[in-house]
């Protein structure tokens, strides 16, 4: 999946500049994918690969740095570089506090703006690949039954066996057997692997 | 050629003389009647007049003054003989003319708000206008601009990469000249838009036109206390053109020069408007002001669009009445003043059968 060639998507209402950044980007040996509009961007249906968005500031309906809003509130989490003709100091605070790359004003140095897109891929790539690990850590932890999950929380907090049978009510030898099927499945090499999978779980059970 | 200056509109006028006039009248009938006769009611008349010249204070000392020789008359008059109706007659007059120099007070406050109101409003209306019609053509100027770069960049790309991307290259060029093509058709039009507005071609006077711009503005050259001469030549031919266009160009000269006067000291705010025929036919305009003046390097590229000396300024005034006076045939260009200032002048050709 991480292997998946890399998407640029770029979202501007002038032909003559959509073009033009496609053919620059293109250049680089990067996909591109263009929209006259933010709304065309929202029906196409995305590749499952890391991305990047390039967008203009001034496009008809929704200003681009509402659109960065609105993708943030619909959990479209590709990095956005701006590019804009006439930009000010306050639109691109705003649109770097809302986690902006880059913010370039029309006409800019096509290294730039490759930079930035490769950054923007990166930072992606990262993020989805924290992502599908913690996905991958779910479905394992999904697979455990719910006195597995018990015992591999308990577990991981250090608790010995002894304590999390007398709080259980099972035999000790039940719960080692249960701790071994938690290894397994879990696929953990070692007790210190299940506490990190065990704070990540729960990190991420926290910030959903 | 014979300049004949046909009119003078300086801030010194018969207005005060009259005005002073009137009151010695009063002041003579009123101190030869009786006292029963109301006669320094008229002083009101005094007070009115006095609104159109003076300022506030000088309202106030007119109305002081008038009060003043209606005492003074009544003494003098007081040794033919008093009464007691004479005596409310003095009273109701001293009223009325307190009253009427209130009033006038407060006319004069409401228009001087008036008027700061309008010319504020004027001035907004002039600037978002320009603005907003700068920020628009700089936009769609900016895009295909934008653009034709991004193109030749990449077509540096394809050339650069290993084998050389020719199909590539090509189309990023192709894509390259429309974009340039398409910045020049903006351009072109905006020429256009500037040019074609419906202008209406008819036989004009001009000095008809500066007499007309001047009363448009008379309040703003009062305000700044520029003292103004018009020499209009008589035999200043008639030109083929548009009115408005032609009313636009001088006002647009004359609040320039106003502009450039404001900081000077108020003995040298000189506007000097005149007209000549220019040979061998031809219509010359000039328009002479003695403010800050121009630095000679500035002298050609005041004219071009977006360029301004004023801190505040859009640069399209001059910008505008270059492509007006072109529009019309004509020629227009600066050269400093001596011993200080500017002059711009324009002039227009005359048609056939002028």
């Amino acid at each position: 999946m991480n292997q998946s060639k890399p998407v640029v998507f770029v979202i501007d209402d002038n032909p003559a500049v959509r073009d033009a950044l496609d053919g620059l980007i293109r250049s680089v040996h990067l996909a591109v994918e263009s929209f006259g509009s933010t709304d065309e961007f929202l029906r196409f249906k995305r590749p499952d690969a890391p991305g990047c968005v390039v967008l203009d500031i001034r496009l008809p309906g929704l200003s681009g740095l509402d659109f960065q809003d609105e993708m943030a509130k619909s959990d479209i989490e590709l990095p956005v570089v701006f590019i804009t003709g006439h930009g000010d100091v306050p639109m691109s605070v705003r649109a770097i506090k809302a986690g902006a790359i880059e913010f370039l004003m029309k006409p800019f140095r096509d290294q730039d703006l490759l930079d930035a897109i490769h950054v923007g891929i990166e930072r992606d790539r990262t993020r989805r690949q924290a992502a599908a690990t913690e996905a991958a850590l779910q479905r394992l932890f999904d697979s455990l039954t719910s006195r597995e999950r018990q015992i591999m929380l308990r577990v991981a907090s250090g608790r010995p066996n002894k304590r999390i049978a007398a709080e259980l009510k099972l035999s000790e030898v039940t719960v080692k057997v249960h701790r071994r099927h938690v290894m397994q499945k879990m696929k953990a090499r070692s007790l210190a692997d299940l506490v990190r999978m065990a704070d990540k779980l729960l990190g991420a059970a926290e910030t959903a | 050629m014979k300049p004949r200056i046909l009119r003078a509109v300086t801030s010194a006028s018969l207005l005060p003389a009259v005005t002073i006039a009137i009151a010695a009248g009063i002041f003579v009938a009123d101190t030869i009647t009786d006292l029963e006769i109301a006669f320094p009611a008229f002083y009101t008349a005094v007070v009115l007049l006095s609104v159109r010249f003076c300022k506030r204070r000088g309202v106030i000392l007119v109305g002081a003054g008038c009060i003043a020789l209606t005492l003074l008359s009544d003494l003098l008059t007081v040794a033919t003989g008093a009464s007691g109706v004479g005596l409310i007659n003095t009273l109701i007059s001293l009223l009325a003319i307190a009253t009427t120099t209130y009033l006038a007070l407060k006319i004069e406050d409401e228009k001087a708000g008036a008027y700061e109101a309008r010319s504020q409003l004027a001035h907004v209306a002039r600037v978002t206008t320009l603005g907003e019609l700068t920020a628009s053509i700089a936009h769609e100027v900016n895009q295909p601009l934008a653009a034709t770069v991004i193109n030749g960049d990449a077509c540096m790309r394809w050339l650069a990469a290993d084998p050389p991307n020719l199909d590539e290259a090509r189309q990023a060029i192709a894509r390259l000249v429309r974009d340039a093509n398409r910045a020049s058709e903006i351009i072109a039009q905006v020429r256009a838009l500037t040019k074609s507005s419906p202008s209406e071609k008819v036989w004009l006077s001009i000095n008809e036109i500066i007499l007309a711009t001047v009363t448009l503005i008379e309040n703003e050259i009062q305000q700044n206390k520029v003292s103004l001469r018009t020499e209009l030549s008589e035999d200043a031919p008639s030109v083929q053109g548009d009115r408005v266009q032609l009313q636009q160009v001088i006002l647009n000269l004359i609040l320039n020069a106003i502009e450039a006067m404001n900081r000077s000291p108020q003995e040298w705010r000189e506007l000097t408007l005149s007209s000549a025929r220019n040979d061998p036919n031809g219509l010359l305009v000039t328009v002479r002001d003695s403010g800050a003046g121009l630095a000679p390097e500035n002298l050609d590229r005041i004219f071009n669009a977006f360029y301004s000396t004023k801190p505040d300024g859009m640069g399209m005034g001059l910008a505008i009445s270059r492509s007006i006076v072109e529009a019309h045939g004509g020629r227009i260009w600066a050269t400093p003043n001596l011993p200080r200032g500017a002059v711009v002048q324009f002039v227009l050709p005359v048609g056939v059968g002028s």
